[in-house]
């Protein structure tokens, strides 16, 4: 209902944004030239326009459309890909799909397999001319065991009998096929049938059950029938399945043949049998022989003319089936782009772009879910806050080393087993923050773990680099001595540390941090440095003249005009940050966003995917904007020095 | 703009259909296998026999993990996986992948998958509840993370109450040895090798065995190809069968083993001895009612997605 809402809504904002659009060209200046930049103005209907494609075409691939607008059209297209897969194996027996029979092909092969080998005996040089004419022998005896099989007139009547049965068998499944009430269910079936759709539920994810807090077992495609249609052809299925059966167990093994090929089979046996160890290579080559004598047994050969009744009823089958299918097979053809549902068996699921581009109504539930803190991801809440004690981070930052130091000595238990507390014991409850304060909301989860990695990186590379870029923009042994070893580590691909740095520093967030921090101090240095000695001379002088002292000039002009520089510099380190954090989160980590990717991609979890892509594309966008407004509001003199 | 509208409209088309033409069925089966993982039928992929018996040509593609094999089989490039680790055909197929489990591979005992706890933290099987809060790095989805939920029922601590961390046997065996984590369950000689130089296995070899923890590798194989080509799928597995016939008796072409699985002969042999190959019989036994039917009872695994008719009994 919601997703019909949306697409009909996007449809309606397209349109009627472009129909805007080319309307308020019209009203505009008419001389501007391509390549005016008035031209490329832009404007809030084209940005409709270009987001509600992108939605649009999430919504089309990933089916949601279909399932918007025909729930039901999953469960009968998977009784129809039942139909299909039944008749797969038999269909790949005739020119139906193929350009020839199966029968036909087989013969190609194994003859030109037969041609291959006996070149191949010919040309041995370790053969002697005797085995040579022998093993040719057992290839022209093999190869005349083919015609046996496709002579009409060998062919047993008991096999004709049961090709026929299994003909007869089509044509009455194709005739019940047409009739309405196939296939006559009783009351009691229907009933039993309708329970199991009910308890099977729909297509895709359609309740929440934030109770179990499972977000793993969720079902793709319903395999009960629950339509009418659906019922029919799951029914057909059942019974072509029966046939397919029959047909695949069935040999055209006449009399005159199995004696032949035993016959053969004795004889090779008997031959290496009389072989000694120094003649493996004839060997071989019969054991290659019976190979191909066994495939010819097993392979489905018949005479050329034997099937076609068979083939004429299937065929017929077919666009009867197709027929019935009726209006599911445009909905298959317009609504299913890229891919279709295909059923293996026991499952039916989607196959093409409907698997690995979740629906944008699944994605929104399933985000729902892992949004709620008693579900999250892997017992982790993507965001939530947990309420801490302040105690615990006056114990942090104290030094435990406070206490040690007092004098005295640590309370002991005394014989009574009663531990009576002294100065020095309180001191060390304090400084490992063991007591009890008021307690103040923290926030945690997967999200904000990402997150605090990414700030503490770059704070920990503005703070060192922006005064080491300063240094080096404004003295020679600085510029000197750091120069080198800057340019030489700042090249290099910040992921190509994160090994070496998972091993020196850890999984936990230090070695991330630390990470992060290479990133961006290399980036803040530069700025900072760029900033600095691009301060215009001038300035330098007008401010000195008028007396300032060296910090007065460094404070009041050097840094505000490296300012720009720094804040542009912080808003590339933040992209880069970002992106080498997830690398670092996929290498290890139990939180984090990475982790959640990587995690949910060992178990095809399509929608968890997408939900972290969007989620680090929003995080970068807010971490973006921020930016861009601080800039704006603290530095109004961007641009205008 | 009528250009523009014209070249979505055209795009969407094309792209609808470059998808179903790419399904339409092709003249050679594409075989997915593992390096450094070897097998006797490698001697025939070697000398090219698979495609003498099956009469097409064959592709072997190699790839580093289960998962991804599922991948390239449901993208449509891939035919049949051969060696295919159990969990990661069970996360396919729970995921409702149309793939089928037509043969055994091999089955192993865990010598080349185990859990390693670092000897600094003290941990050993009799105190292994100790392991609850804290670090244990496991290679998630894969057969790894099966020996951990086993070995950790085994040892009866509890696996909700650890932070485990996803991490590849080499970074596993990494951050064991730089003591960020008490246990790493990994897989591969060189890994374990790493691991074990400052830990020792939690279970032993017989202890894992003892305790019924082995390791099942499979053959998988597409729906659609089993389909399509049962003869050739049966071909396949009787080549295969044939060539763990000839090893069981000596007569495997080692040095063309060990080219085709990249690994030298000395190392080949060792990883090949911690191998059971199975006889079909033997095969279908563990497939009906054996090893490999409780192991897929035990993960939960939907049934119906084991077929035996394609053994060469």
């Amino acid at each position: 209902m919601f997703t019909q809402f949306i697409t009909i809504l996007i449809l309606v904002s397209i349109v009627g944004c472009i129909l805007y659009g080319r309307r308020l060209i019209r009203t505009e200046k008419v001389d501007a030239v391509f390549g005016n930049p008035e031209r490329a103005k832009g404007g809030t209907h084209w940005i409709i326009v270009g987001s509600s494609a992108i939605l649009l075409i999430w919504l089309y691939y990933s089916w949601d459309i279909a399932k918007g607008f025909y729930p039901k059209s999953a469960n009968e297209l998977c009784q129809v890909a039942k139909v299909n897969e039944s008749l797969l194996g038999l269909k790949y027996q005739f020119p139906i799909e193929e350009r020839e029979f199966k029968s036909t092909s087989i013969i190609k092969i194994e003859n030109k397999n037969l041609q291959i080998i006996t070149n191949e005996i010919q040309s041995s040089p370790d053969l002697s001319s005797q085995q040579k004419t022998t093993l040719v022998g057992f290839i022209n005896e093999t190869r005349q065991l083919i015609p046996l099989l496709t002579n009409e007139n060998l062919m047993e009547t008991d096999t004709k009998i049961q090709i026929k049965e299994m003909t007869e068998e089509i044509r009455l499944l194709t005739s019940n096929f047409k009739k309405n009430d196939y296939p006559f269910e009783t009351d009691e079936q229907k009933n039993e049938r309708l329970r199991a759709v009910s308890e099977e539920g729909g297509w895709g994810i359609t309740k929440i059950q934030s109770g179990t807090g499972s977000i793993e077992d969720t079902i793709e495609v319903p395999l009960v029938p629950a339509t009418n249609k659906g019922l029919k052809f799951d029914a057909a299925a059942k019974e072509l399945e029966i046939i397919n059966d029959k047909f695949f167990k069935l040999r055209n093994h006449n009399p005159q043949f199995k004696s032949s090929i035993k016959t053969l089979k004795d004889k090779i046996k008997e031959y290496r049998g009389g072989l000694d160890d120094t003649e493996e290579v004839a060997s071989t080559f019969a054991k290659n022989i019976v190979k191909i004598a066994r495939r010819i047994e097993f392979a489905s050969i018949y005479p050329p003319n034997a099937l076609n009744e068979m083939q004429n009823a299937i065929v017929e089958f077919d666009n009867v089936q197709k027929s019935e299918q009726g209006g599911l097979r445009f909905v298959d053809m317009f609504l299913f782009p890229a891919g279709t549902i295909v059923s293996s068996g026991t499952s039916c699921s989607e196959q093409g772009s409907g698997r690995w581009l979740p629906k944008p109504s699944d994605t929104l539930n399933k985000f729902i879910l892992m949004s709620k803190p008693s579900v999250g991801y892997k017992n982790i809440p993507l965001l939530w806050i947990d309420m801490m004690d302040v105690s615990k981070i006056i114990g942090f930052i104290l030094p435990d080393w406070i206490a040690d130091i007092l004098p005295g000595e640590y309370p002991t238990h005394t014989k009574d087993g009663v531990v009576e507390q002294n100065f020095k014991g309180r001191v060390l409850k304090v400084v490992t923050g063991d007591f009890k304060l008021f307690k103040i909301p923290v926030p945690y989860g997967h999200i904000w773990d990402s997150f605090l990695r990414v700030f503490l990186g770059l704070i920990f590379g503005i703070l060192i680099g922006v005064p080491l870029g300063l240094f080096m923009g404004l003295n020679r042994f600085a510029k000197g001595f750091f120069d080198p070893l800057i340019e030489l580590y700042r090249p290099v691909p910040p992921l190509a540390w994160a090994p070496l740095i998972i091993s020196v520093l850890g999984i936990d967030n230090t070695g991330k941090v630390f990470l992060l921090f290479m990133v961006s101090l290399s980036i803040m240095i530069i700025s900072a440095r760029a900033g600095a000695s691009g301060t215009q001379l001038s300035k330098i002088h007008a401010a000195h003249s008028l007396g300032a002292s060296k910090k007065q000039i460094l404070r009041y002009v050097i840094f505000p005009n490296s300012l720009p520089e720094i804040l542009t510099g912080i808003r590339v380190a933040v992209g880069m940050c970002w992106g080498t954090l997830v690398a670092a989160e996929f290498l290890a980590g139990t939180t984090g966003i990475g982790f959640v990717e990587n995690v949910a991609k060992k178990y095809f979890q399509y929608e968890v995917i997408w939900i972290t892509i969007f989620i680090m594309g929003m995080l970068g966008l807010l971490f973006d904007v921020t930016l861009r407004k601080i800039i704006d509001k603290t530095i109004p003199w961007r641009g205008k020095g | 703009m009528r250009k523009i509208l014209s070249f979505i409209l055209g795009s969407i088309l094309a792209l609808n259909l470059t998808i179903s033409v790419a399904n339409s069925a092709a003249k050679e089966v594409r075989v997915a296998y593992f390096l450094e993982w070897p097998s006797p039928n490698l001697e025939d992929m070697q000398k090219k026999n698979f495609a003498k018996a099956l009469g097409v040509p064959v592709k072997w593609t190699n790839f580093t993990n289960g998962g991804a094999m599922t991948d390239a089989m449901l993208a449509g490039d891939i035919d049949i996986s051969y060696s295919q680790g159990l969990v990661p055909f069970i996360n396919a197929v729970k995921s409702k992948a149309p793939i089928k489990l037509v043969d055994i591979a091999m089955e192993y005992g865990m010598g080349g998958t185990t859990c390693v706890t670092s000897n600094a933290s003290g941990i050993t099987k009799a105190n292994a509840t100790e392991l609850e809060g804290k670090k244990v790095a496991v290679p998630l989805g894969t057969m790894a993370e099966y020996v951990f939920d086993e070995s950790m029922k085994v040892v009866g601590a509890d696996r909700k109450k650890m932070d485990i961390i996803q991490m590849d046997p080499e970074e596993g065996a990494a951050a064991l040895v730089s003591g960020d984590v008490v246990m790493s369950c990994l897989f591969g000689g060189n890994s374990i090798k790493a691991a074990t130089a400052v830990g020792t296995r939690l279970l032993t070899v017989q202890e894992a065995r003892d305790a019924g923890i082995l390791g099942i590798d499979i053959t998988s194989v597409t729906t659609k190809f089993m389909k399509e080509n049962p003869e050739m799928l049966r071909t396949f597995i009787e080549v295969t069968h044939e060539a763990n016939d000839r090893y069981r008796s000596g007569k495997s072409d080692m040095n063309s083993m060990s080219k085709a699985s990249e690994m030298k002969v000395g190392d080949m042999k060792e990883t090949l001895s911690g191998f059971k190959f199975l006889t079909p019989s033997e095969t279908k036994q563990s497939m009906t009612k054996g090893n490999l039917d409780a192991f897929l009872k035990g993960m939960g695994t939907p049934r119906g997605n084991v077929d035996t008719s394609f053994l060469p009994l």
